[in-house]
């Protein structure tokens, strides 16, 4: 299926997408940073737990700080010169601000306008165990490409998001603290509950956004309000089963993603995120995507 | 069972009950009135209220919609400050 935008492309969701309100991040926010540095402390004293160990619910965002896991973002791109350094000093900055461990896997598909060489850059700066660099030799789908980031990924927690900034790293520290309360297997973004919202959309847009995804949960009834969703949190054993049983690409991919899930019993949370249209390059959506969105969905229909 | 199964098998099943109580193929009797003018247009009237419905549904999504103009305002201001940090730190943007 064609991505969605056509020039300055990045994998992005079905960019059409519905009500969502503003986040309440301010307050949760502080609320957050609070815990943490309390946290920092309790756990200089605590003992090591192991990897794999999963947290039984907390009431606080105790275990964000100083906890074993380790969050590996993969960040596939195409001509993102401009957005991917930005992106990358949000991520880092979040990361680092709620003591979160982190790496950050580009996979870049050998873009025209330079992203990599801004990427090695980057990395100069970063380090090369925080950014790692994980080219291939052209455009080879969303699929390959998270299947390509998870082989090189050391975490045992996968975030993948857009690169072009209309996912907003603020989210994953909430994202986290959410999947550790309820040991879950993913967190989904979603701009279609809560405080999510969405920025720069006209009322066509708005209209064709609800009226997919109106569609996609009445055929699919996967339980979740935002199907096309791409910014997610998987354990990593889970994201990679769930890429070895999808067929979609494109937009649809995303959507499999979480009817597969469904399907496997996996559980899923979800976390009102906002969406800011991208801010450098197009982002088009023609009849053409509508179209290929419609066969998706039906294939999904009919296959899942 | 995919979804298109539970589907056909739903409206297979709504079908055939429909069919069989409108040409009198069970021995149930109803009253004449359901019998001459509801059972006729009942699927109409199904057809029409899934419609309404879910022009109901888009349309009340798509009124209380809410653009998020703190969270583009928010990231413009980052992008700047990104911007500025990451040059002097040599970074060609």
């Amino acid at each position: 299926m064609p991505l969605p935008s056509t020039t300055t492309t990045s994998y992005g969701e079905f960019n059409s997408s519905s009500s969502i309100r503003t986040p309440s991040f301010s307050r949760s926010e502080s609320a957050l940073s609070d815990a943490i540095s309390i946290d920092i402390q309790d756990d200089t004293t605590s003992s090591f737990t192991p990897l794999l160990h999963h947290h039984q619910p907390h009431q606080h965002f105790n275990n964000m700080a100083g906890q074993n896991h380790k969050y590996s973002v993969l960040l596939p791109t195409y001509n993102e010169r401009e957005n991917l350094p930005v992106i990358i000093w949000l991520l880092a900055k979040t990361f680092q601000e709620n003591n979160i461990d982190y790496e950050i896997i580009v996979i870049d598909d050998n873009s025209p306008d330079g992203t990599l060489e801004v990427a090695k850059q980057l990395q100069k700066i970063y380090g090369e165990s925080r950014i790692l660099l994980r080219p291939r030799a052209g455009k080879l789908g969303l699929g390959t490409a998270y299947v390509h980031g998870i082989q090189h990924a050391t975490g045992d927690f996968i975030f993948i998001m857009d690169a072009d900034m209309s996912h907003h790293p603020k989210f994953m520290p909430e994202m986290i603290q959410l999947q550790q309360s309820k040991n879950l297997d993913i967190v989904t973004g979603t701009r279609y509950a809560g405080n999510g919202g969405v920025y720069g959309w006209d009322l066509k847009r708005k209209v064709i956004s609800r009226g997919a995804n109106f569609l996609a949960s009445v055929l699919l009834r996967p339980g979740v309000s935002d199907l096309t969703g791409s910014f997610r949190l998987y354990k990593k054993e889970v994201l990679s089963q769930l890429i070895a049983s999808c067929i979609s690409k494109g937009y649809v991919f995303q959507m499999e993603m979480m009817v597969r899930a469904r399907q496997f019993n996996y559980s899923i949370g979800e976390v009102p995120i906002t969406f800011v249209d991208r801010v450098f390059g197009d982002s088009k959506m023609g009849a053409m995507e509508i179209v290929s969105y419609a066969q998706g969905l039906f294939k999904l229909f009919v296959a899942v | 069972m995919t979804r298109a199964t539970q589907a056909a098998t739903f409206f297979g099943i709504t079908a055939t009950i429909y069919l069989a109580l409108l040409f009198q193929w069970l021995p149930i009797t109803l009253p004449k009135t359901v019998q001459d003018f509801t059972l006729p247009v009942l699927p109409w009237w199904a057809l029409v209220s899934f419609g309404a419905y879910s022009l109901g549904n888009i349309g009340y999504h798509v009124l209380t919609f809410r653009d998020c103009p703190e969270a583009y305002n928010e990231l413009q201001v980052q992008i700047s400050q990104a911007q500025s940090d990451l040059r002097s730190k040599g970074v060609s943007i």
